[in-house]
């Protein structure tokens, strides 16, 4: 190991570790397991757009559903209605989802933090509503649409498409905020005032991240939903859902990008396990309390508690001590 | 014409009811208490419990759910908040993780299915050529007096000044002797109460199920919005010209665009005015 010197080449190192495991999984196990990791490698990715603008900040949405809806629900009415080859009605699903959702979220880019959660709680509300009264007719109302196109059929195709999403874009911004940039947001989760005191642009930092995190929140609910095959308003505007992508980030650790990919593989398995035991919503009750007692102990997450873990076997190891 | 007034001023008082209870944590402690939907939720199923599966009689019920909602209150204080104190993000954070676990915890002991409930007052109530149902006049009067018990309260006595005097400044309070503990645990309880009664109100209003906590908590949310952070005398107003505004959409446009008027309020008061119509930092 002694090429593996700096925190960078371990980090990497453990991505490349990952994606071979994650390559050669299906081929390990039978088609439910590999379904349960289709979705929760969508999970990781919500809990990845999730991160990238609340994680560090101190920002916190409440409205993601909100993002990944209209990904959703752009995508689902073009290729249902207008019959839009998914090529293209993916791609323009993530670009409205950056700008519906940029125009949505800009007057809460204004306010401070405890209003910021409220706003985007509201907008998720308000949305909920919005789809199921105007035109009904086209967005399918309460009951939604189904039978919606896929881009690739089969448990195997969908992980493959699945894992590469997720290895771009948890990769890349693994990356960004090992950057100034992760700095930066780390600073304006402390301080704002004092991040634009020290000639930092704020406003633009904040909305870049905000822009990134609508591009990996519509894109994965595009997919998302042509996986699924269907959508409807309850299964996406709803706490249900916000909570799972919560409790997958703080689960796994906020702001470190890796930690919530690991919450919501986490969160994932731990229902599927559960499942048998206890087969309805009850579950929310058993890895609720779970997810709030590790929270309160630990605000930082699992990930947290490994690094120290990792810190305190480091320090109790003969012969480091001395060093 | 009437009909609207009346029906908007009951609604409006119900409101400030489903407020005021989340201003008053907000103001004190500054924080966000996103499970004050489950206060309401609580009171709702204690009471269903009580008046419609015990059968006690309506006003004892009423009572219990009260007192019950003010235990919760003190527990969820106690127990989370004040270990995440200084951290108004995670209290944020874990308060609605706390409040789906509520949801989880009434669909495992009361079933997903909705209930209905009787109302505390059946019949219908007619002022000029406008009707309201008594249910909701009672709950629009209960409102008025509880807030005005709460105005005193705050205004008039010794433990009023200590509340008001932690929500301008808890180190100084501290200073002047006040433990600010008893005043949060106290806030909290009478946050807790006044939830649970609302929530009473709530459940025959419309029905009891275990999502029910959304709703209140977005009225609250709004109110808070509009009325600004720490006014009590704010939210008042807010509740009135939310529930106005909403009677005057459902109404006169339609039915369907019950919450959307609250949230076209909601983001034009974030334009115009962020603090709030009467934001201040103290109460």
């Amino acid at each position: 190991m002694s090429a593996l010197k700096t925190p960078l080449q371990r980090g990497i190192a453990a991505w490349l570790v990952f994606a071979i495991v994650m390559v050669v999984l299906p081929h390990l196990v039978g088609t439910g397991v590999t379904r349960s990791f289709v979705f929760a490698m969508y999970l990781a990715i919500f809990a990845i757009s999730w991160d990238v603008m609340s994680g560090r900040t101190g920002y916190i949405s409440f409205g993601h559903p909100f993002l990944i809806g209209i990904g959703g629900y752009t995508t689902a009415l073009l290729t249902y209605h207008l019959h839009w080859p998914l090529y293209f009605s993916i791609p323009t699903a993530v670009l409205m989802t950056m700008i519906g959702g940029t125009l949505f979220f800009f007057p809460a880019l204004r306010i401070r933090g405890t209003y910021f959660a409220l706003v985007t709680l509201a907008f998720m509300e308000l949305i909920y509503g919005l789809v199921q009264v105007i035109a009904p007719k086209v967005t399918g109302g309460t009951r939604g649409l189904s039978g919606l196109d896929s881009l690739v059929t089969g448990a195997i195709p969908n992980y493959y498409l699945a894992l590469v999403v997720l290895l771009i874009l948890g990769f890349s911004m693994w990356l960004l905020i090992r950057t100034h940039i992760g700095t930066a947001l780390s600073a304006i989760g402390m301080d704002e005032d004092a991040v634009r005191a020290s000639g930092i642009n704020v406003t633009k930092l904040k909305l870049f991240t905000f822009m990134l995190s609508a591009f990996t929140a519509g894109l994965g609910g595009a997919l998302y939903v042509h996986y699924l095959g269907s959508i409807a308003p309850r299964a996406l505007f709803d706490v249900g859902f916000l909570f799972q992508i919560l409790v997958a980030c703080l689960l796994g650790g906020a702001g470190t990008i890796t930690g919530p990919i690991a919450g919501a593989f986490f969160l994932t398995f731990l229902l599927e396990w559960l499942r048998p035991y206890i087969p309805g919503s009850e579950r929310f009750l058993i890895y609720g309390t779970f997810a709030l007692i590790l929270y309160v102990m630990q605000p930082n997450g699992l990930h947290e508690l490994i690094r120290l873990g990792i810190k305190r076997l480091g320090l109790l190891a003969p012969g480091r001590r001395a060093s | 014409m009437t009909q609207i007034l009346v029906q908007g001023l009951v609604l409006s008082g119900f409101y400030a009811l489903i407020a005021v209870g989340f201003t008053l944590i907000f103001s004190v402690g500054r924080v966000l208490n996103l499970a004050y939907g489950s206060f309401l939720m609580l009171g709702g199923y204690i009471y269903y419990q009580g008046a419609q599966v015990a059968g006690l009689p309506k006003f004892p019920s009423l009572i219990i759910a009260a007192i019950a909602g003010a235990v919760f209150g003190m527990l969820v204080y106690r127990i989370l908040v004040k270990r995440l104190s200084g951290n108004v993000v995670a209290v944020e954070i874990a308060t609605l993780i706390l409040a789906v676990v509520v949801q989880a915890a009434v669909i495992l002991i009361f079933s997903p299915s909705p209930k209905s409930m009787w109302p505390l007052v059946p019949g219908v109530l007619r002022i000029g050529d406008a009707s309201v149902t008594y249910n909701i006049f009672i709950a629009a009067v209960t409102s008025w007096v509880l807030l005005g018990g709460l105005f005193l309260f705050i205004g008039t006595t010794h433990m009023g000044r200590a509340i008001r005097a932690v929500s301008m400044d808890p180190k100084g309070a501290v200073i002047s002797g006040i433990d600010p503990e008893k005043v949060n645990i106290l806030t909290w309880a009478i946050s807790g109460s006044f939830g649970a009664i609302a929530g009473v109100f709530l459940a025959t209003y419309t029905q009891l199920d275990p999502n029910m906590w959304v709703t209140p908590l977005i009225i609250a949310v709004a109110v808070v919005i509009v009325g600004g952070i720490g006014s009590i005398l704010g939210s008042l107003v807010a509740a009135h010209i939310i529930g106005m505004l909403e009677t005057i959409t459902t109404s006169l446009i339609a039915a369907e665009l019950r919450g959307v008027a609250t949230m076209l309020i909601i983001i034009a008061v974030l334009l115009v005015a962020p603090r709030g119509l009467f934001g201040k930092s103290e109460l």
